[in-house]
């Protein structure tokens, strides 16, 4: 190995002295497995260089909101589920202006065949019940109120205010997120499933108020 | 290049003169910093908080009469600091940073050029992988374009060391890169 090798990088990055950096570039003039040397590190920096700029590109495509893992978070949900749990079967019973409701993976689908008018006549029902088919067999024979089965809710069935903090650490979560906590109520009133879904409430829009 | 470009030699006494100038700072330097601290293996999350506390901390250390000398090392060495307080196993991540779809960073590649570009890239972050900790924080932050003495005060070793770390660093990946 030349005895200059170990000088040629930090010739190319100007790190020598003056003098010391003059006797390099004779020595290069002359000496062709060096000067391949300096290639081949002038090389490799560009590359370096060119990945850092690929390393970052990819790192912001791959940018998600902080907060997800934390709207994630299985602690959170457990104390939603355990605070559902003890809710009262009793007030989660389906409307009694409703037929008997039956889980939406055995209901068979039946296409609505609703006329306007009828969608303001639907009772506030809770978002799966609602999207739960009713018998509806005879469209044109059935009053208008049991036609509109899939119509969303005005609102939901039971608000629950839980402030982010007794979820999650403070300040995991930041200002402006809140939770919209969709509960599925099994037939028999029990809590069957609750899913959290984080939102902006700056863009939550309550289109279905009044 | 990193030895080419000393880009940031601002008069730093205007630093305390207003916001302009430490705002002007901050378009110049928080890219390379966040490059520094993507590439190290933070997400880009944690590195843009810990470039906005490096600045932060930068306001406050002007604020109070701190010196004004070689402000770009000061703050890779804030930042530096500051990914290492949040983030102690960031060479574990490393690998998360390099392992996933790079793709090519040219606009006018061919698909052809792409792909060899990404197996380039794949091929240079294993051998990134294999390089110590401390090779890779100088060899990242030579290509961030900080000079071998700059590069010692943020790592806290001799500009020796850095000559040598760099020096080896660079011969293992043209080596494990064939170049």
């Amino acid at each position: 190995m030349c005895d200059f090798s170990g000088r040629l990088i930090a010739w190319l990055d100007r790190e020598l002295p003056a003098e010391e950096a003059a006797e390099v570039e004779r020595h290069l003039e002359n000496c062709a497995q060096c000067r391949a040397g300096v290639d081949a590190y002038k090389r490799v920096s560009g590359e370096l260089d060119a990945y850092c700029d690929a390393v970052i590109a990819s790192g912001a495509r791959r940018a998600v909101p902080r907060w997800t893992p934390v709207a994630l978070g299985a602690g959170g949900v457990a104390a939603l589920v355990a605070l559902f749990l003890a809710i009262p079967r009793t007030q989660v019973a389906p409307p009694a202006s409703h037929a008997p409701q039956v889980s939406a993976a055995a209901a068979p689908v039946v296409v609505a065949t609703a006329t306007p008018a009828a969608v303001s006549s639907i009772q506030r029902v809770h978002r799966r019940q609602a999207a739960t088919p009713v018998s509806v067999r005879d469209a044109n024979a059935a009053p208008a109120q049991y036609h509109d089965v899939y119509a969303l809710p005005e609102e939901p069935m039971i608000q629950i205010a839980i402030p982010a903090d007794e979820m999650f650490p403070p300040g995991a979560v930041p200002e402006g997120i809140h939770f919209v906590a969709d509960l599925t109520i099994a037939p028999d009133g029990s809590a069957e499933r609750l899913q959290l879904r984080p939102r902006l409430a700056g863009f939550e829009r309550r289109t279905t108020q009044p | 290049m990193s030895g080419d470009a000393a880009p940031l030699a601002l008069p730093l006494s205007r630093l305390s003169a207003g916001a302009c100038e430490a705002t002007t700072l901050y378009r110049e330097l928080q890219k390379p910093l966040l490059r520094y601290l993507v590439c190290l293996g933070l997400s880009s999350d944690e590195a843009q908080d810990v470039v906005q506390d490096a600045f932060l901390i930068l306001h406050r250390h002007l604020a109070a009469g701190g010196s004004q000398e070689n402000i770009r090392g000061w703050l890779f060495r804030v930042a530096h600091n500051q990914a290492r307080n949040r983030q102690n196993r960031y060479d574990r991540n490393f690998s998360a940073a390099s392992e996933a779809d790079l793709d090519a960073v040219s606009h006018d590649a061919t698909p052809e050029r792409a792909v060899l570009e990404k197996e380039k890239f794949q091929q240079l972050g294993k051998a990134m992988r294999l390089l110590t900790q401390s090779e890779r924080e100088c060899l990242l932050l030579r290509a961030s374009g900080l000079r071998y003495r700059e590069i010692g005060e943020v790592l806290g070793i001799a500009t020796s060391t850095v000559s040598d770390t760099v020096d080896r660093a660079i011969r293992k990946l043209a080596e494990k890169c064939n170049v």
